[in-house]
This record gives structure tokens, C-alpha cells and sequence, in this order.
């Protein structure tokens, strides 16, 4: 094994003004590349070192320039372009609400442009490869020793006895010389290993931001209020001493717009009551639909009587297409309907007075569709209106 | 030997450092706390803290599970507790940028010294400020509700309103602040970095120090870098509890509706946050034998500092009460009478007590350096400040333009047990802090020790020049 090549030569002075009386001496001594380490930032090293200015400000500005215009810019661009919102009649473009997050926005990208790019772009950092992190000296450096490196140069030879030697002259103790950092190009399992370790990264905050936004907010107690302690119709409650969740009416109790039925029997009912609709294509097809809805299940489609709940069920309804029934006047169905007879209950909660008159003209087209006369179907086969 | 700078006298200050200092000494100091166990006493404490932020966590718990009628706010009221305390400890966090940033702007070296734990106080005093919001918004789980981000409902933000403009003051001033800090870290994590035996730490601290090695290329990215952060979180401290006041100032409540609120909440910060420092101080310098680098020079600027805010205090409330008389409206004139006079007198008054003449005791300098008399001039301060910000937001919400909703507002266990978990929260965060990060700024106090070393030599070896030195005639 060769010597591992010559990085640079490296010496400890006790004091900062050590360090700035060395430096001109190094320099006559034809030492062109010097570099200082120190504890705390030494001012005057920058001129002693000829060291350029920063230009870290330049790009502060520039980042926060662009922090600001993208910060106005979203604003503008949810709120006027996006998805135009009206605000107590401000515009769309309401561009001086909009000043505190473009100041924000300038701030935020000035800040961290002006920390990350003082380490990244211009100090190079983080490298945990530099020779000096890994000298004897390190330590000392960082709580109270002052360092100079003479490097060597790429394009001169370099004697570092002669390095030393020098140091040693212009006042610094514990010389060291430390080694090139050794540079491997990296190989096919390093990049397999960088792009397994960015793509599992990405997969994990990935995974998180799904997580953190759809899944966990979903988890009990955390609901969204799809979950509230309410009664929906029809569920039981044990606060009532029914058990009902829902409340009936009083006894008595009319509806607005309703009239009670004064009558006491359907032939009372069917002498005092008349049917006040029209016999229209509307009132039929409502008739019809609250028919359907509200009777058919018990006397059929058609009103035979027949329920479609089959012999199961033990009551007998009513045939409407009887010969009885085709004789009463409408006031009487229409009193059955509103307070039921026999087993038949009352309907006047469900179906409003005018869907029960409805209902009865209805009744009145299926006993005449059934067993009709000769001349109603000439009519129908003429597309006669003769009414 | 580099010349110092000589200042006629009435301009000359004490020294910074005092006592038995060098700079391997600092680090030895500074560093080896975290080396080594704490004291017992720092495990009491930090026992009956996170006792405390249980019980503020369990509160919390206990509202979210059950509903905000275990809180005190309705309507009227319906801002309560939660936004009072959200305030109080945003005003606590500005003292740490004032006191790093814009004291560095203006070169005042007993800075450096105090800058870390200052720091600090504010990164904590925001986690508790920022849990309030959180929790007010009624469903803790969707924070991200609060960012613009394109989401399945399509909907943004309304940024004309004043609380977006919170969301983003406070977000960046919480991430900006935690940068700063950690920057100000680098170098003391490198120096940690050669100090710790156990491998895992030494490896932590490497990756926390990026592989610093004080290469005077880097310091003098990093200083500028410094300075540039400084001059940016300046606005941003300056911007933002401005922001916070615009919360009230843009609504139409009366007391709230005054031109006045952003300086006036500035200055408020201020002088809570500064109030909050001296009573970390009193208690850290003694305890952590810190009273070399932290002197009562130190303390006699804080109290300074607090004095002089509490008069700007004093004028802001003279100048609140002549907008409500000047406004010529009988709402406005009546909330600020009932602030003082009303069903809650005790908060207004306690508020002027507090912020405006019990800081008068600071006039006399021996009690600007009398630890029992700042820790009592700054608790009745923070007292005062959490009580002003009591005042604004319930009194005034109690009695707006329609009489026939006034209400009155009552805290309940509730509320005292989330405010009661937020300090113990903060000193929880507080007593970890000081017991693993290093708590003064190594890198920025050894040039200052340097320069005392250097006069004190001087001094020494040459008694006429130094008395010429002190007269300024060199």
C-alpha cells in the first residue's frame, strides 16, 4: 500500500490574533491556498484570506421576490380565477387583503433560502468527509484553538515537512497533516440503494399524507358528524312511555287547511258531503296515484277486494266494484276513507282531503272501466270526447 | 493586540462577563450539563409540569369527547379562553426575536449571552399558542382545512379574511423562529459532537451539525446569513401579532374596531414576552449557576426594557380611551367605562395595576437588580397581559352594538384546566430544553469573553492607559 496522498498540513494557534499575524507570514512564504478554522467567526479573517464577499443576499432577494409574487399570486389566483368568491361586495381581485400573505410568503422563502442556501449552496454542507472533521484537532478547534490549513496546491509540488516546518515558524503547535478524503465514484448498489431509499421516503409521506387527511379523521371518536345522537322516523325511544320516538297528535287535533267531518256514519256522510274536484285528467292521475299507493294494497288494483297479501291476511276488504258500492254517493267512500270502517283504519292523518276526493273520483273511472257499457268503448275505440 | 473601541463615559457599559471566565471554560460550563444527570430537583419539577400538561390534554380530551358546552363561551361570548389564551402566548413568543434579532440589528452584545433561552421561550410559547386554534376550530383531526391545498371539495381559502392571514403569520413565524434557532445551533452541536462519548449521540450530533468545521469561508456565509435572517424575522415579529390584532380590528365589534390594535398589540408582545424572559431568567441564572455570563447587567437592561414598554403600555391605553371618547359613539364610550367599572371591573382595573404602575417600581435602579422584585414586576405583568388580552376579547363581546344579546361570560373547570396544561406544557418543553440543548450560544459569547480578557490584561499591565480608557481620552 502507497501513502494515501497529501491533503493539506494542519496547525493550532492559541489565539485569533495569532492566527492574523501567521497569515501574511504564510503568504510570503509562498503559501497561496490557506485556509482558517475557528471556534467563532474571526473578523478580519475575510481580508487576510482575501476571501470574496458574500453573495448570498443576491439570492435571499431573488427567493423572496419569488416568495412574494407566488403568495400573491395564489391568493389571486383561488379567489378571482379559480373559484371566484363574492365577499361582502369587495371584487374578485381584491388585491390589498391580499398584502399580509404576500409579506408572509416573501418572508418564508426569504428566510430559508437565506439558511439552507448559506449551507447547501455556498457552504457545501452537509459533507462528512472533509479532512479537517476527522483531524486530531477538530475538537479543539470548535471550543477555543484557531487552525490554519495550508492545502496543497493541484498544479505545484507540496513538501509537507516544509508545510510544517513554516507553520511551526509563524507560531502554531500540534501540526498534523491530514489525508486526501478518499473520493469512490458510487456504484450500481449505491444508486440501487439511493433510489430504493427516495422512492420508499416518497411511499412513506405518501402513505402519511393519505392517512393523516382521508383515514384518520375518520377513526371514532373523530366523526364527522354522520354519526349524531338524533331520532330518525320510526325508531323507538324508551323516554316516552309508548316507546315511540316519534310523537302522535293530540286527539282532535285538524290540520291547517282541513276540515273535520261533522257526520256520524258513512249514509250521513254520504248525503251531507260533496266532491268539490273537477273530474279532470290531473285529479284522475292523482287519484290514481294515491290509490295505488294508499289502497290498492288491500283491494287490488282494480278494487276487487282481493288483497295482495294473499289468505294470510284474515280480514275481508271491501269489493269496491260492488254493486253496493257503485250505488253509494261519493260522501260516503269519502267518509269511509277519512275514518275507516270496520277493520278498515282511518286515513285522514296519511292523505290530505283533496287526495281523498281524489281518490274517490278515481274509484268511480275503475267501477266504470269494469263491466262497461257498449257505448263507452265505442267512445274509447272513436277517440271520442263526447263529455 | 487589536484596539478596542474607546466610548466617552456616560456611553460606556459594564462588562458583559463577569467572574472566573475563559472560553474552553464556557464550553465546559455550557456543555457538560447536558453530559451530565440532572439534579433531583430537576426531576420534581419536570414531574409536576407534565402533571400539568396532562391535565390540560385531559381537559381537552374531556371537551372534544363531550362538547363545547363544557366550555364557558356562548353566545355572546363566543370567542372565550382559547382565543385569549392564543394570544397571550403569541405575545409571550416575541420576545425571543426581539431579543436575538432585532437587539443584533442594533449591535447590542449583552444579546448574545440571553439570545438562546430567548429563543426558546418563544419556539415553546408558539407550540402552546398554536394548540389554541387547533382546538377551536372545533375539530382538532382536520388542521389541514386551514391550507390552501386543492382538495375533492374545490374550495379554498378566503384570503380577504383576517384569519387566513393568521394561519400564514403564524405558520411561517413558528417555522421561521425554529429555523433561526436551529441555525444559531450548528455550531454548538459541533462542538458537542467532540465532546460526547456514546457513539448514537455522537452520531446525532454530527448529522445535527451538518459536518461543521469552522472554516472562516463558511462563518462568513453564515454571518451573512445571520444578519439576513435577522433583518427578515424583523418584519415578520413586527408583522405579526399586527396580524393577530387584525383579527379583532377588522371585525365591527366595538372595542375591537380601532386603527390603533396592530402597534398596540406589538407593544403588547413585547412587553409580555420581555416580562415572560426576566421570569425565566431570575429563576435559570441561579439554578444553572449561569450568573457569570448572565450578570445582573443583564437583568437591569431586561427590566429596563420592561419599563420602558410598560409607559408605551400605559400611552396605548390613554390613546384607547380617547378613540372611544373621540369616536362619538355611546357603544365604543361604553365598553371602555365598562372595562374598568363594569360587571368584570377586576380585570380591567388589574390590567392598569399590573402593566402600568406596578413597572413603576423599576424607576429605582437597585430594584431593576433585585431578583425578588423582578420576579414580582414581572409575574403582575404577565398577570396584567394575560388579563388585557381577558379585557379586549370577553369584555368586549360581552356588550356589542345589541343590548338585547349582552350576556355574560364565566369560565368553567374547563377552561382553567387547558390553560393550566398549556404552562406546563411550556415548562415542560422549557426544562427539557435546558437540560439537552445548549442553552447559551457558545459561538456568539467567546468573542465577548476574549474582548474582557483583553481589557482586564490591559487594565493590568497598564494602569494609566486603562485610566485614560475610562475617561475616554484614548
Amino acid at each position: 500500500m502507497s501513502e494515501p496522498a497529501v491533503y493539506g498540513v494542519l496547525a493550532l494557534f492559541p489565539s485569533a490574533e495569532n492566527l492574523l499575524t501567521a497569515i501574511p507570514k504564510l503568504k510570503a512564504g509562498g503559501y497561496s491556498e490557506i485556509d482558517a478554522y475557528t471556534p467563532y467567526p474571526v473578523h478580519g479573517l475575510d481580508e487576510a484570506l482575501d476571501l470574496p464577499k458574500s453573495k448570498l443576499g443576491i439570492l435571499v432577494f431573488l427567493m423572496g421576490a419569488f416568495g412574494a409574487l407566488g403568495a400573491f399570486g395564489l391568493a389571486w389566483w383561488t379567489n378571482a380565477i379559480n373559484y371566484p368568491l363574492l365577499m361582502g361586495g369587495k371584487p374578485y381581485n381584491s388585491w390589498p387583503a391580499w398584502i399580509p400573505v404576500t409579506l408572509e410568503g416573501a418572508i418564508f422563502f426569504g428566510t430559508f433560502t437565506a439558511g439552507l442556501g448559506m449551507l447547501i449552496l455556498f457552504n457545501k454542507l452537509p459533507y462528512f468527509g472533509h479532512p479537517v472533521l476527522g483531524s486530531e484537532a477538530m475538537p479543539d478547534i470548535m471550543r477555543d484553538k484557531f487552525a490554519l490549513l495550508l492545502k496543497k496546491p493541484t498544479d505545484s509540488p507540496f513538501d509537507p515537512d516544509a508545510a510544517a516546518k513554516a507553520l511551526r515558524a509563524a507560531g502554531g503547535d500540534a501540526v498534523e497533516v491530514l489525508p486526501e478524503p478518499i473520493h469512490e465514484k458510487p456504484g450500481a448498489a449505491w444508486w440501487a440503494r439511493t433510489i430504493a431509499a427516495i422512492a420508499a421516503a416518497c411511499l412513506v409521506a405518501a402513505a402519511g399524507t393519505v392517512g393523516a387527511i382521508k383515514i384518520f379523521p375518520t377513526i371514532p371518536p373523530m366523526v364527522n358528524m354522520e354519526n349524531q345522537p338524533r331520532l330518525d322516523p320510526e325508531m323507538p325511544d324508551s323516554f316516552f312511555a309508548d316507546d315511540r320516538g316519534m310523537r302522535m297528535p293530540p286527539d282532535g287535533t285538524v290540520p291547517r287547511g282541513d276540515m273535520p267531518i261533522l257526520s256520524d256514519s258513512p249514509q250521513s256522510g254520504g248525503r251531507s258531503l260533496i266532491n268539490p274536484l273537477p273530474i279532470s285528467a290531473r285529479v284522475l292521475e292523482r287519484g290514481r296515484h294515491m290509490f295505488d299507493l294508499h289502497c290498492a294494497v288491500c283491494h287490488d288494483r282494480l278494487g276487487t277486494g282481493k288483497p295482495w297479501l294473499g289468505s294470510g291476511y284474515q280480514a275481508q276488504p271491501a269489493d269496491l266494484q260492488s254493486s253496493t258500492l257503485r250505488s253509494v254517493p261519493d260522501g260516503y267512500i269519502y267518509w269511509v276513507i277519512s275514518q275507516g270502517y270496520g277493520p278498515m283504519p282511518a286515513h285522514a292523518a296519511d292523505i290530505s282531503p283533496d287526495d281523498r276526493w281524489a281518490i274517490v273520483r278515481y274509484i268511480r273511472a275503475l267501477q266504470r272501466s269494469q263491466d262497461a257499457p257498449e257505448q263507452d268503448v265505442r267512445w274509447h275505440a272513436i277517440g271520442g270526447r263526447k263529455e | 493586540m487589536s484596539e478596542a473601541i474607546v466610548l466617552p463615559p456616560e456611553l460606556r457599559l459594564d462588562p458583559i462577563v463577569e467572574g472566573d471566565v475563559s472560553i474552553a471554560g464556557l464550553d465546559q460550563h455550557v456543555l457538560e450539563l447536558i453530559e451530565t444527570k440532572p439534579p433531583r430537583s430537576w426531576y420534581i419539577a419536570i414531574a409536576i409540569t407534565s402533571l400539568m400538561a396532562l391535565l390540560g390534554f385531559s381537559a381537552v380530551g374531556y371537551m372534544i369527547s363531550t362538547g363545547i358546552g363544557t366550555m364557558g363561551n356562548n353566545v355572546p361570548v363566543v370567542w372565550g379562553f382559547l382565543i385569549v389564551n392564543f394570544v397571550f402566548w403569541v405575545g409571550i413568543g416575541h420576545a425571543g426575536t426581539l431579543i436575538s434579532v432585532i437587539l443584533l440589528l442594533f449591535r447590542q452584545r449583552w444579546r448574545n449571552a440571553i439570545c438562546r433561552i430567548a429563543e426558546a421561550v418563544t419556539v415553546f410559547a408558539f407550540i402552546c399558542a398554536m394548540m389554541f386554534p387547533a382546538i377551536h376550530i372545533g375539530r382538532p383531526w382536520l388542521p389541514h382545512w386551514l391550507l390552501p391545498y386543492p382538495n375533492e371539495r374545490d374550495l379554498w381559502p378566503d384570503f380577504r379574511s383576517p384569519l387566513i392571514w393568521d394561519v400564514f403569520a403564524v405558520f411561517t413565524y413558528f417555522s421561521v423562529s425554529v429555523f433561526f434557532w436551529y441555525l444559531g445551533l450548528i455550531p454548538d452541536f459541533a462542538s458537542l459532537r467532540g465532546r460526547v462519548k456514546s457513539k448514537i449521540k455522537r452520531a446525532i450530533f454530527s448529522v445535527l451539525s451538518w459536518g461543521w468545521v469552522g472554516d472562516a469561508r463558511h462563518w462568513l456565509q453564515y454571518e451573512q446569513a445571520y444578519l439576513l435572517l435577522a433583518g427578515l424575522t424583523t418584519t415578520l415579529a413586527l408583522s405579526v401579532h399586527s396580524i393577530v390584532s387584525m383579527d379583532f380590528a377588522a371585525s365591527v365589534v366595538p372595542g375591537w374596531h380601532m386603527t390603533i390594535f396592530p402597534p398596540y398589540f406589538v407593544v403588547g408582545a413585547a412587553f409580555s414576552g420581555f416580562a415572560g424572559v426576566v421570569l425565566v431568567f431570575a429563576f435559570v441564572r441561579t439554578t444553572m449557576k449561569l450568573e457569570n455570563y448572565i450578570t445582573m447587567r443583564h437583568m437591569d437592561l431586561l427590566n429596563k426594557m420592561v419599563l420602558f414598554l410598560s409607559c408605551v403600555m400605559a400611552y396605548a391605553y390613554l390613546m384607547e380611551g380617547f378613540t372611544a371618547w373621540y369616536s362619538s359613539n355611546d357603544f365604543v364610550r361604553y365598553i371602555f367605562v365598562n372595562y374598568v367599572f363594569g360587571d368584570q371591573w377586576w380585570a380591567g382595573c388589574l390590567t392598569i395595576f399590573c402593566n402600568c404602575l406596578l413597572p413603576q417600581l423599576l424607576w429605582v435602579p437597585k430594584f431593576r437588580r433585585s431578583v425578588p422584585i423582578m420576579v414580582l414586576v414581572s409575574s403582575g405583568v404577565t398577570l396584567g397581559m394575560w388579563m388585557e388580552r381577558y379585557t379586549i376579547i370577553i369584555l368586549s363581546l360581552h356588550r356589542d352594538y345589541l343590548p338585547a344579546t349582552w350576556g355574560i361570560y364565566k369560565p368553567t373547570p374547563v377552561d382553567w384546566g387547558i390553560l393550566l396544561g398549556s404552562i406546563g406544557i411550556f415548562l415542560t418543553l422549557l426544562l427539557l430544553f435546558l437540560k439537552n440543548i445548549p442553552l447559551i450560544a457558545a459561538w456568539e459569547v467567546k468573542p465577548d469573553i476574549v474582548q474582557e480578557l483583553a481589557r482586564r490584561r490591559t487594565s493590568a499591565r497598564d494602569p494609566e492607559r486603562a485610566r485614560l480608557m475610562e475617561t475616554g481620552h484614548v
